[in-house]
């Protein structure tokens, strides 16, 4: 017979480079300025809780996967991200143990009890931020001061807004807010870093820009008119774009493609629902930042996003088969 | 630059022949003529073991409306009719003709040139009928039937497509490069079957601008209209190309004449004129022989029936890391599971590669990014037909469109969990054809 | 357990409230968890309004059944607890239960269920007081031998591991294209677990199966068939329709139509259709006499005893 042995196989022959691990490792990648700066910031503790993250993510992957008795997946990127996430999600402070059980609750509860990486309906690492802070509100909220001596902590910039009212904001500067200098979790300090990695996600073409901008401006236009109604109650749009985890929320947690709408117009509503629940609770809400339960609450939506698109081509379908 | 609306992606080109010229197969000891080279059903042997044929000589009838006559490419003997490896995957009953080396001509076939104008239309059709005249560009769907659309669908649009959008071939880019006259020529006798009502374009993407200069040079003066188009895959596609030139979109079962358009490929149109004008069958076409595993990649003129064990002879030799062999292009095309598959009428290329995404376990869970969809260029959803197709949904699978697929492989081409999206659709629509069949049997 | 931990559960929500004078020592805000003690006007409302909710609902539910009540035959019921329930359609009817409901309206002795059997037959007389036409029992079969050593490979089919979709790209990974593909589409049909693959080879477990036919269009090739129960049941295993010298090129166990066991069978019961010699069950006698003549080198006819249960053994 033929001296060479020929595999079959279906079309097409040629495929993309792309896989899940480069999506993943790209954004694990774009995450990176955010981290560094975060540790440069925060010191030794930052770099604790990042790794630990890390390493608790990819042993909650190991192990579920043993269980469950699927192929592993553990170095497929997806549990480094989570990971990073997580970490950059919480304060720098924070006891070990309790970012262990935040990569617990992020990849066994929300993402392996759902069926694992596509099936998850929620964010893992928003959830696990959010069980953290609910579970744990004390430390979750015990901001580090950045280049603090002696775990000095402090409130975040929206905390104090929540608290003490505009008026205590009077030694905020839009500058250190860019440049992360205010008290806040490790990644939501730097916007310019964060940006600097959302803008290799876009050139890499792994993020578009609907569902970021879509949530940044419903956020800044809603926030925008109770400033122009208010000025001395509400502050300036720009303020909430740039403290808290807007950023990192808006271009890292809304865009993770296993838990957003498909579509363009789902797209739109997911971000523009976003937007407008993280004013709400920004503004009236018994917590000082909503980013993380806007996109959870809207999370939840995705499936009927999805399905709108769906039922569309099928009445399309039916009306075909009706006119013919 | 025109193009379509929807979809489409920009795979590496890979185009390593395009500056190799048309070279001539010499004819091997032994050629293989599928009767099944066309859509429809397949042609019924006309010649017994030990007949003499010549070149050009009819050896398999067309059976039934839909179906097209086969002749032999050479002068020679027969050995066997027999049922045998098909390129499309499966066998089919083949006719193997021993060569005699000659290469003689059937007399009445290869005449001079004759002008078409003193033809009725009627004759044109019954010529392109008989010489077995089936599209080329891959489906062949046989030209007869395709050039008499129903009297009430009048046709104002007749493209013909240079698109060439499948990564690695270029027969139809050096055929319009070498021979743009007899492609014109067959462009205007196809026209003519219109009665002046249809105006005539040839569409050529952006990637082939010595084509373009080519076919301007020689169809000057004549109404036709060359259209630029940019390149991104499917342009080639008869749907993709229609709306690209036309701006018209072909709805779930429609075909091009519903909106008016016929399109033909550029080899097929250089058929029709050598069937009608030269009173040549179609026994030859051009291959590209690529990919990176063969010596030498050119473009052949090769006899139909020739195995492709002879052509990658001819070709050098193919390295030790060739594990597929790929008919058509490697978007669309199917690979082979053993080398004696003859060239065929809609075989446009050869492609020895050596694929390292054949594992066992490519596939993984979909991560919902959305690449399928905004790639497809039928705004269908196949990460959701995949997963119909998965769970024998095959009713809701047909709810979201499943026949209006035509598996031009965008989204397997970027699924970056490695989901074999369009074998999936593939499989759905196989049960559903065999459910049918059932049912109605 | 501490008592502010039960509270908890009675889903009072936590409430942000602003920090106290003397937590506020350090200068710094922080956030508290607040819950308010409220068993008794939590426990005694909520006893309430439930309990009130599910009185009315019970009313609405009870008139509306009664309102939308479906007179049924309750003879339905017993035959559908007396049928396996299992829908796998062999008797014909899409369910179990319009089987069920059909043969109740039509008392119609010839309905069979294939996969009860004669046991089955039994108890629907007996309930319906009318005597059931014995079912045939039959069994799948597999017209193929072709596991990975006697077949000869084509080439290896990497893809979605499914007979259907590997056919699509092409005929498949043995070099005999009327073979079983051995992928196992049909494992996906069985209800009775009576199917597996060895060897690259399905294999059915003739205890097991039913008879029911679901597995015989799941398959692309046609090599599942549809036999009757013998205790000594002898078929060739063959689907293969090419010329006997393409068989043997392919396959080790193909039957290459040689006539052979034709003419020695005593019977007359062995036919050569397309290439390829079948049996026809009702004229064997299973003397086996095909069995010793037959020249291929695994050999084509196969035979299987199955275990044929009778009404006098139940």
């Amino acid at each position: 017979m033929e001296p060479l042995k020929l595999k079959v196989s279906y079309a097409p022959f040629v495929r993309s480079k792309d896989s899940i691990e480069s999506v993943m490792y790209n954004v694990a990648l774009a995450l990176l300025p955010a981290t560094a700066l975060s540790v440069y910031y925060f010191g030794i503790p930052a770099l604790l809780v990042t790794l630990t993250a890390i390493a608790a993510s990819i042993a909650f992957e190991w192990m579920t996967d043993r269980i469950r008795r699927k192929p592993d997946s553990c170095f497929d990127g997806s549990a480094v991200v989570t990971g990073l996430l997580l970490a950059l999600n919480v304060p720098s402070g924070l006891p070990l143990w309790m970012v262990v059980l935040g990569a617990f609750v992020a990849i066994v509860v929300t993402k392996h009890l759902f069926g694992g990486l596509g099936f998850n309906i929620f964010n893992p690492a928003l959830v696990a931020r959010v069980f953290l802070l609910i579970s744990f509100p004390v430390a979750m909220t015990s901001w580090p001061v950045p280049f603090a001596v002696d775990m000095q902590t402090a409130a975040s910039p929206l905390g104090i807004l929540k608290t003490d009212g505009l008026s205590a904001l009077q030694g905020f500067s839009y500058m250190d807010a860019l440049l992360g200098k205010t008290g806040g979790s490790l990644g939501e300090t730097s916007a310019l870093a964060l940006l600097i990695g959302a803008a290799w996600l876009f050139y890499k073409r792994y993020i578009t820009l609907t569902i970021p901008l879509t949530f940044i401006a419903v956020t800044a236009v809603f926030t925008g008119i109770f400033y122009l109604i208010d000025p001395s109650t509400y502050a300036t749009p720009l303020f909430h774009i740039l403290t808290g985890g807007l950023i990192l929320g808006a271009f890292f947690m809304a865009t993770d493609m296993v838990t957003s709408p498909m579509s363009m117009r789902g797209q739109l509503v997911f971000a523009g629902g976003c937007g407008i629940l993280t004013a709400v609770i920004r503004l009236w809400g018994g917590y000082p930042e909503g980013v993380s339960f806007a996109i959870l609450i809207m999370n939840s939506l995705v499936p009927l996003l999805d399905r709108w698109d769906l039922n569309d081509i099928k009445a399309k379908k039916q009306q075909s088969l009706e006119t013919a | 630059m025109k193009t379509f609306t929807v979809g489409g992606i920009h795979p590496p080109e890979h185009k390593l022949t395009a500056s190799k010229a048309i070279e001539a197969m010499p004819i091997p000891a032994e050629i293989a003529v599928s009767m099944n080279q066309h859509l429809g059903k397949p042609a019924k042997p006309v010649v017994k073991v030990g007949d003499e044929v010549k070149k050009g000589q009819l050896i398999g009838e067309a059976d039934g409306f839909i179906s097209a006559n086969v002749h032999a490419g050479t002068s020679g003997k027969v050995k066997a009719v027999k049922s045998a490896p098909h390129p499309g995957g499966n066998y089919s009953m083949t006719v193997i003709i021993t060569t005699d080396g000659k290469d003689e001509w059937l007399e009445g076939c290869n005449t001079p040139a004759i002008d078409p104008t003193s033809l009725s239309k009627e004759e044109i059709l019954r010529k392109i009928k008989d010489a077995g005249v089936v599209g080329m560009g891959g489906a062949g769907f046989p030209t007869s039937v395709k050039l008499s659309p129903p009297k009430d669908k009048p046709v104002d649009t007749i493209i013909l497509n240079g698109a060439e959008c499948e990564p690695f071939l270029t027969a139809d880019h050096r055929l319009m490069l070498e021979s743009p006259e007899g492609i014109v020529k067959g462009l205007l006798i196809i026209t003519s079957l219109f009665e002046g009502k249809a105006k005539p374009f040839i569409g050529v993407e952006s990637n082939k601008p010595d084509a373009v200069l080519a076919l301007q040079k020689a169809a000057a003066g004549k109404g036709i209209e060359i259209v630029t188009l940019e390149t991104k895959y499917p342009q080639g596609a008869e749907k993709q190309l229609i709306n690209a030139i036309t701006g018209r979109t072909i709805e779930e079962g429609q075909l091009p004449f519903d909106k008016g358009c016929l399109v033909q490929n550029i080899g097929t149109a250089l058929a029709v004129y050598e069937a009608v004008c030269l009173n040549r069958p179609l026994v030859e076409r051009i291959v590209t022989v690529s990919g990176m595993e063969i010596k030498s990649a050119k473009n052949i003129k090769a006899v139909i029936g020739t195995r492709f064990s002879d052509i990658a002879a001819f070709a050098g030799s193919m390295s030790e890391k060739t594990n597929q062999v790929i008919t058509g292009g490697p978007m669309m095309g199917r690979s082979q599971f053993t080398l004696d598959v003859p060239v065929t009428k809609t075989t446009s290329g050869i492609l020895f590669i050596n694929n390292t995404m054949l594992t066992g376990s490519r596939e993984r869970t979909c991560i919902r990014c959305g690449k399928c969809t905004s790639g497809c260029p039928q705004s269908l959803e196949p990460w959701l037909l995949a997963t119909e197709a998965e769970f024998r949904r095959l009713d809701d699978a047909e709810t979201y469109g499943l026949m209006n697929c035509t598996e031009c492989g965008s989204c397997s081409y970027q699924c970056p969990s490695g989901r074999e999206l369009v074998h999936w659709i593939k499989y759905a629509k196989a049960l559903r054809n065999n459910r049918r069949q059932r049912k109605t049997a | 357990m501490p008592a502010h931990s039960l509270r908890l559960r009675t889903g009072t929500l936590p409430r942000y409230r602003p920090p106290e004078p003397d937590d506020a020592s350090t200068g710094i805000p922080v956030c508290r968890l607040y819950y308010k003690p409220m068993v008794n006007e939590a426990f005694i409302p909520a006893v309430l309004s439930l309990g009130t909710l599910a009185l009315a609902l019970g009313v609405i539910i009870y008139f509306v059944s009664r309102k939308f009540h479906v007179a049924e035959d309750p003879m339905v019921t017993i035959i559908n607890g007396v049928l396996p329930g299992v829908n796998c359609g062999a008797c014909g009817y899409p369910s179990c239960n319009q089987f069920a409901e059909e043969l109740v309206r039509t008392r119609d002795t010839s309905m069979t269920c294939p996969v009860g059997g004669s046991d089955l037959a039994a108890k629907l007389g007996d309930s319906l007081g009318i005597e059931m036409a014995e079912p045939k029992p039959v069994v799948c079969a597999v017209l193929c031998q072709g596991s990975d050593n006697v077949a000869k490979p084509s080439a290896e089919y990497v893809g979605i591991q499914d007979c259907w979709a590997a056919t699509q790209a092409f005929a498949g990974p043995k070099l005999c294209r009327h073979s079983c593909i051995g992928l196992g589409s049909c494992i996906a049909w069985c209800d009775f677990n009576a199917m597996r693959i060895e060897n690259g080879l399905i294999v059915i477990d003739s205890d097991l199966c039913t008879g029911c036919g679901a597995c015989i269009p799941a398959c692309p090739t046609g090599v599942l068939v549809m036999q009757d129960k013998k205790a000594d049941r002898i078929f060739i295993a063959c689907n293969s329709h090419d010329r006997g010298a393409d068989t043997k090129r392919a396959c080790d166990a193909g039957c290459i139509a040689c006539q052979k066991c034709v003419k020695e069978c005593p019977e007359q019961a062995i036919v050569i259709e397309d290439f390829v010699a079948r049996i026809i069950q009702e004229k064997c006698t299973s003397c086996g006499k095909c069995i010793e003549v037959c020249p291929t080198k695994v050999n084509c006819i196969v035979r299987l005893n199955d275990t044929v249960k009778s009404k006098q053994a139940s």
